[in-house]
């Protein structure tokens, strides 16, 4: 999933794109607290105060009813839960829409039922998941009816419409039977038996991963007489104009179901109102707020100083470093830091240029100094040094090395080392110790902080072994879907890039970046081109791997593999930091990157 | 006109300035000269003893002067300073939020995010600021100029031409355009690579664009000047259009050509800060005033000295450009009353 901090345009994705944009970093907290802090926490001096990790966050609000007010400096992406690929788009749809699983708010790796009436039932030898889904779930008006396995069933097949393009479909349901060729209409792998029962049909063993991905927004009730006729508009206007909640909360709409105008005003403010269908029964959620005011827009120095000094305040996106740094010294019970959130690394072109020599992308990994792009991303509060690709929280990230990652020696030193780097530039033919090649590397990174600093950083590591550069510093989502996501434009180095995972499995960390087949000619993830024979094979046979241990290790070895062949220059493992004012017992969704969820946060 | 005025004319009147606050249009007054020394001093000894009487615009002169051994020299300073160089990235010099540290004596200036030493980046940004605010008011003086000169000489359908030319330029919006190259050419470039962001694309900006008003200026003077009886003169006796433009007007219009480029050469340093701070300027790593301006911007409560000194050198270079075109303005402008500062 693509992090929230990398703002990819998923509207620019096609279907036929594996996995496209930045990292979202869900999940998280998958081990014990007090590990995952100290992991993300390594090597700082700054050590974390009693009550700013989530990991233990009390989930008992303080007070029903009031209004909670958002700030948000970005807009959201898609608030249609096909189309949505982005973790503040999923703090409203995990407000207004309920997919067949869910994690709760204090969990990464533990899926409760939320439609689903229990967990699913996998048969046939892996080839078919069974999901009996809940009674007396309705819809939000104007639609107003009971949620039934129709609903599933046409919100997963309209992720293969064209109009709807789900950035995801293929990579999670593209082993139903039948989605090969799917375009929309009735995927013949899904089966509704009864109105409460949905049944699905692989083409492999991989229900597993099927089970996992029946946590992303896809899986919501769409009902299709409501969103059909949306459907067919390009892109459709389901989520964009119109839309129905399942959940506790809806965008504020008109009597025919119309938020855009009303509860939504793009790059202005969004507004979250209860749903009057909305049934606790058959809900985990408690649901204390009455209303969510959400501010879009804003420089983030001042966002901060409102939250810090409000009430019944939240900012949602991370707070600016400075802001970070007055909350942790001034306003610590304001401030949590949720680890796990992701990775960001520096790509090295695998599939053109100098750095399809192997020695050469060791020897960038051995110079590049992590502690340095740890800092300039806020500390060790908010980052620490990347040593492998499974990160902390998810499963395989012991397996693999933990914290130290595979010793090699070019991973040994966070802060650089230039005299393993000079070894690996010998190794590549340069005996100075300096690139002599004569090719002007093209790097190409983001605008903002931390990102051009980061991108300064590798830029300067480079030109220190020798390499000329040519560093571009362009908009996010131009950096994205014009450069680093086109494989043809053939960009050297992306110094922004980074992955976060969909849900817990290690393989929605490791498979879109790195599967060769999954390279795509635009909105492209695998941003190194990474085409590797063994290790797609290894990708292969991991996918079919069940029980997750054996997953685990499975995925752990393809990240040593990884490792070993140096794909990209990596830079750190992140953590959210998130502030809230006075008034406001927040608590943040550890499987969404952090970011609050408002089912849960109460007011004091 | 007093004898002293006709002195200073090289070959027909000095011609007035455009009205320009109230110093062209002011009275004619008597010159700082007594009619005895008339004779023993060239234009440009008057022109000096005018200058030097405005303190205001010889310290900015001297300023101005210190801002180009600083940008020559930044090199040699930086070492005696013993301050690490504009691109050295130290990650101990910030704090363990990455925060930058403020002045010390390891840092007068202190350091920016990357660790990197104010005092050197500023130093360092003088170069960029200067080269834009020099060469590129220079091409544009150069081609305003021609411009001018010839739609002013010829009229006609040269001077309709050129004017309505002068009218397009004017109206272009340099800021959009500057974001649309960075926007469209930044990573490999426009025209085979002929455009991309940088230094040679905002000097190329300055002179393809700034030169307008420069252009109407001498238009207006040429309109007077080519009236006049030395122009008939030198016209009787022969001489071409080239000479009569570029021998007998040209000269005239020195002074008005000084005293506008001086005032030019701020507000093309302006344009190079404002482009780089909206990232379409030079390119990182290489120091800038207006890009240090835009990276201390998020961070100013927390580190005030890396907006702080880079805005003051800006708005000490603005204003002593400033000040300097004041006083040659005054210097140079016959009419002028000498004021006392």
């Amino acid at each position: 999933m693509f992090n929230h901090h990398h703002r990819w345009r998923g509207a620019a994705l096609s279907a036929a794109a594996v996995l496209i944009a930045g990292l979202l970093a869900a999940a998280l907290g998958a081990c014990g607290s007090s590990e995952n802090t100290s992991s993300a926490a390594a090597g700082t001096s700054v050590p974390l105060k009693a009550g700013e990790s989530p990991l233990g966050q009390q989930l008992a609000g303080k007070k029903r009813g009031g209004t909670l007010t958002v700030y948000d400096h970005g807009d959201f992406e898609h608030l249609d839960p096909g189309e949505a690929y982005f973790a503040e788009d999923y703090t409203v749809l995990s407000a207004t829409q309920r997919p067949l699983y869910s994690y709760p708010p204090n969990s990464a790796t533990k899926l409760e039922p939320d439609v689903a009436a229990g967990p699913p039932v996998i048969s046939a030898g892996g080839t078919t998941v069974t999901v009996h889904i809940k009674p007396h779930i309705y819809f939000s008006p104007p639609v107003n009816r009971e949620v039934n396995s129709g609903d599933i069933a046409y919100a997963i097949e309209r992720g293969a419409n064209p109009n709807v393009a789900c950035p995801y479909f293929t990579p999670y349901f593209g082993d139903l039977v039948g989605a090969e060729k799917a375009a929309g209409g009735p995927i013949s792998g899904i089966e509704m038996p009864d109105k409460y029962t949905i049944v699905f049909h692989l083409t492999k063993p991989t229900a597993a991963l099927l089970s996992g991905a029946l946590s992303l927004p896809l899986s919501a009730p769409v009902p299709p007489e409501f969103a059909k006729p949306l459907d067919a508009h390009h892109p459709t206007t389901y989520g964009s104009e119109y839309v129905v909640a399942s959940g506790p909360y809806m965008l504020k709409s008109n009597s025919k179901g119309k938020f855009l105008g009303i509860g939504y005003q793009p790059g202005k403010s969004a507004t979250l109102v209860r749903n009057p269908n909305w049934n606790p029964h058959t809900d985990f959620r408690p649901a204390y707020l009455d209303r969510i005011d959400i501010n879009i827009g804003g420089a983030p120095t001042v966002i901060g100083q409102q939250v810090l000094k409000g009430e019944d305040v939240v900012q949602n996106d991370n707070p600016a470093q400075s802001i970070v740094k007055e909350a942790y010294e001034h306003f610590p019970q304001q401030i949590t830091f949720t680890p796990g959130s992701g990775t960001y690394y520096a790509s090295l072109n695998n599939a053109h240029g100098p750095f399809t020599n192997i020695n050469l992308r060791k020897a960038v990994w051995a110079a590049l100094n992590r502690g340095a792009i740890v800092k300039v991303r806020g500390g060790p509060l908010v980052a620490a040094p990347m040593t492998h690709f499974l990160y902390p929280s998810v499963a395989g990230y012991e397996e693999a090395g933990g914290p130290a990652g595979p010793k090699v020696d070019y991973n040994e030193h966070p802060e650089g080392d230039m005299a393993v780097a000079q070894k690996y530039m010998k190794l590549a033919g340069y005996p100075s110790g300096k690139y002599t090649g004569g090719k002007t590397l093209q790097v190409v990174g983001a605008t903002g902080e931390p990102e051009e600093g980061a991108a300064q950083i590798v830029n300067q590591t480079l030109q220190n072994l020798g390499f000329k550069t040519h560093l571009s510093i362009l908009d996010k989502s131009v950096m994205y879907g014009k450069y680093c996501g086109v494989p043809a434009q053939e960009i050297d180095v992306c110094p922004n890039v980074g992955w976060g995972r969909d849900f817990a499995d290690p393989q929605t960390v490791l498979y879109a970046p790195f599967y060769g087949p999954a390279i795509s000619p635009s909105g492209n993830a695998n941003w190194s081109q990474v085409n590797n024979p063994q290790i797609n094979a290894a990708m292969e046979k991991a996918t079919l791997v069940v029980g997750e241990p054996a997953r685990a290790q499975a995925w752990a070895k393809i990240d040593e593999e990884l490792v070993h062949q140096a794909v990209v220059a990596p830079e750190v493992y992140a953590s959210l930091a998130n502030i809230e004012g006075r008034g406001v017992a927040g608590v943040d969704e550890l499987w969404n990157d952090g970011n609050w969820d408002y089912d849960f946060t109460s007011l004091k | 006109m007093t004898t002293g005025a006709a002195d200073i004319l090289v070959r027909g009147p000095l011609q007035p300035e455009p009205a320009r606050g109230g110093a062209g249009s002011g009275p004619v007054g008597p010159l700082d000269v007594d009619a005895g020394d008339i004779a023993a001093r060239s234009p440009l000894q008057l022109f000096w003893r005018r200058f030097r009487s405005d303190r205001v615009a010889v310290v900015s002169l001297g300023f101005i002067a210190l801002l180009v051994v600083v940008a020559l020299a930044a090199p040699l300073i930086v070492q005696i300073a013993g301050v690490p160089g504009p691109n050295v990235q130290n990650p101990n010099a910030t704090d363990a939020f990455g925060s930058p540290l403020g002045p010390s004596a390891a840092h007068p200036f202190g350091v920016d995010q990357l660790g990197r030493d104010v005092f050197a980046r500023v130093l360092y940004g003088t170069r960029v600021s200067l080269e834009v605010g020099i060469i590129g008011t220079a091409l544009a003086t150069l081609i305003g100029a021609v411009f001018g000169l010839l739609s002013g000489f010829y009229g006609g359908w040269v001077d309709t031409l050129l004017s309505r030319a002068t009218d397009v330029a004017l109206c272009f919006p340099i800021l959009l355009l500057g974001l649309g190259i960075s926007a469209a050419c930044q990573v490999r470039g426009c025209a085979a690579g002929a455009i991309q962001p940088g230094v040679s694309t905002i000097i190329a900006i300055i002179a393809l664009f700034n030169w307008t008003y420069i252009a109407r200026i001498v238009r207006g003077q040429v309109l007077s000047l080519r009236e006049q009886e030395f122009v008939a003169a030198a016209r009787s006796l022969g001489a071409s259009n080239a000479r009569i433009v570029f021998g007998e007007i040209l000269p005239n219009l020195t002074a008005p050509l000084i005293v506008y480029a001086s005032l030019l050469i701020p507000l093309n340093i302006l344009l190079e800060a404002a482009l780089s701070y909206l990232g379409v300027g030079v390119h990182a790593p290489t120091a800038s005033w207006g890009q240090m301006l835009a990276q201390a911007t998020p961070i100013f409560n927390t580190a005030w000295w890396y907006m702080t000194f880079p805005g003051i050198a800006l708005l000490l270079t603005v204003l002593a450009f400033n000040l300097l075109g004041d006083g040659l303005q005054d210097a140079l402008n016959p009419r002028t009353v000498p004021q006392p500062h």
